[in-house]
């Protein structure tokens, strides 16, 4: 079976079990067969056609909707991917009415993730999806009111499953709304015999957060250094070689913004938290907000809290000295041009130059005092 | 415009009670369109009424296009069995269609009271009200105070309202608006 479309294009969709009664190629579609469009209803395919649509030459699938005799055209190739499925047999159909007689009190209380799901089972759940929509907006209904756009979807799942139940059972749609509240609501003093229920149907699983890190990460990384043949410069090292007191000036600016990057990092991971209940997605998401949060902290951005600038001092011990010459050599040009002559003794001047363009980021920072 | 057929004789102020009821509930003019016999085919043998061969078999009325004609019995009326069972049948009507029949046959005794006949005449306009809302497209509700909620809901009250929630009549309404008439 194919799931519902993709959230995002660039995702994969998830491959999940086919529902029973998928038609997946529009060669096994007759004229006069029924069949159910999601979301739609029950059609009956009254031939193939060809349209010159665009320039293009088209094979539509001509359908009827029973309910009211709406013309419904899809293209052949498009059949597979629509979820069109033949109309539930009796067997599917006593696995229903067994599904909503069973009790049934736990309704998911995440209106977003309720929201989501019940759309989906409506497109790719089957007969028995459209039954557990309507079980579980039901089941809400009798904590809560239903909300305006539920209240709606509620009254839609139900008219699909009426629409349905009426054609398999091949009795009219009121009869078949009687049926069907007879085992969602039964008279006092009625109890039924019930079988198991049917297997509940399958979702795709949450998409994954899209990621904003992307452009985070070039805000942080491209700073346009590379233009100024700064590329290599190791800002870490730089600050490193400030002085303990300059430091600590910039500090509480920095411990602002450093507060900032956490709440930043935090804020997915909360809403990651919101949808866990339902779904495994949401642990990638977290997880993925755990590596975020370590890339900020090993990236050389300026602002650092005090336990990054140690890890960057330590790892710039580690590092060849070579590499901690170059932001010395790089950052004299940037800052005074007239300081390259007298940068020719190279170790002399690495000192010095951290000092001159150290003071420089936190003049910037003090900038806010004014 | 409904149309309210009788298979046994009404006493006029309940039938009076109805029409004023429906024409509030739908702003649609309501009237009595006299009495008609019972169709022979529709009698079962525990004298029961087949809901659904009624509607079939039972005489016709003259009407206009998106007239709806509510057929009202004594008799107790039976549904074919679905696949839990019997469900007990208050009434039936044509989804979307043009007929529906009541009973008044599960509705309270009747008495002499006045209060008594008030709540037998608001039941039976309760009733009349569900089962013309099915004609207009409507399905069941879950509130128990809307008059499109099950009759034999154990949530329903014991007097319970006769007027559509907020849902319902709004749905109605858009129906009769787009209707051809």
């Amino acid at each position: 079976m194919r799931g519902p479309p993709p959230r995002h294009p660039d995702e994969q969709r998830e491959q999940l079990p086919a529902v029973e009664g998928v038609i997946a190629d529009a060669a096994e579609l007759q004229p006069g067969n029924r069949v159910v469009y999601p979301n739609q209803g029950v059609c009956e395919v009254v031939g193939v056609e060809e349209k010159d649509i665009a320039g293009q030459k088209l094979q539509l699938v001509r359908m009827r909707r029973e309910e009211d005799g709406a013309a419904v055209l899809v293209p052949k190739n498009k059949v597979p991917s629509i979820g069109l499925r033949r109309v539930a047999t009796g067997e599917q159909i006593e696995g229903v009415f067994h599904f909503l007689a069973a009790q049934f009190e736990d309704p998911e209380l995440d209106w977003k993730v309720r929201h989501r799901d019940n759309a989906d089972r409506l497109i790719a759940g089957g007969v028995l999806g459209v039954a557990e929509v309507v079980k579980g907006l039901h089941s809400l209904s009798r904590i809560r009111p239903l909300p305006a756009k539920e209240r709606e979807q509620y009254d839609n799942a139900r008219h699909l499953l009426v629409h349905e139940v009426a054609v398999s059972l091949g009795v009219p749609p009121a009869l078949a709304e009687d049926y069907i509240d007879y085992a969602l609501m039964p008279p006092a003093g009625v109890k039924f015999d019930l079988k198991p229920p049917p297997t509940p149907v399958l979702l795709p699983s949450r998409p994954k957060r899209r990621r904003p890190a992307a452009t985070e990460e070039e805000g942080i990384e491209d700073l346009g250094l590379g233009d100024l043949g700064l590329g290599d410069l190791d800002l870490g090292e730089a600050l490193a070689a400030v002085p303990e007191g300059e430091a600590a000036e910039g500090e509480g600016a920095e411990g602002a913004e450093g507060a900032e990057g956490e709440a930043e990092g935090e804020a997915p991971a909360e809403g990651a938290a919101e949808g866990a209940e339902a779904t495994p997605g949401a642990e990638e998401t977290e997880e993925e907000a755990a590596p975020r949060k370590a890339r900020k902290a090993a990236a050389p951005k300026v602002p650092a809290p005090k336990a990054e600038k140690r890890e960057a001092k330590r790892a710039a011990a580690k590092e060849p000295r070579r590499k901690a010459e170059k932001p010395a050599k790089a950052e004299k040009p940037s800052k005074k041009p007239a300081a390259r002559k007298a940068a020719a003794p190279a170790k002399k001047a690495e000192k010095p130059a951290a000092k001159k363009t150290a003071p420089k980021p936190a003049a910037k920072r003090g900038g806010k005092k004014k | 415009m409904i149309r309210v057929v009788t298979l046994e004789k009404i006493d006029p102020a309940d039938m009076a009670f109805l029409t004023a009821t429906l024409y509030r509930a739908f702003g649609l003019g309501t009237e009595h369109a006299g009495d008609r016999p019972v169709p022979r085919d529709a009698e079962m043998d525990d004298g029961r009424l087949d809901a659904v061969k009624f509607l079939q078999d039972v005489a016709p009325v003259r009407t206009f296009a998106d007239d709806k004609v509510l057929y009202i019995t004594s008799a107790p009326l039976a549904l074919p069995p679905g696949p839990l069972g019997e469900p007990p049948c208050w009434g039936f009507s044509q989804y979307g269609g043009e007929r529906a029949v009541i009973t008044t046959s599960k509705l309270p005794e009747r008495g002499v009271t006045e209060a008594s006949i008030e709540t037998w005449r608001r039941r039976l306009a309760r009733e009349a009200i569900h089962a013309i809302g099915h004609l207009w497209d409507l399905h069941h509700c879950y509130d128990a105070k809307c008059a499109m909620h099950p009759s034999w809901s154990p949530a329903l009250p014991a007097n319970p309202e006769m007027d559509l929630d907020t849902f319902c009549r709004e749905k109605s309404e858009r129906r009769i608006r787009l209707a051809k008439t």
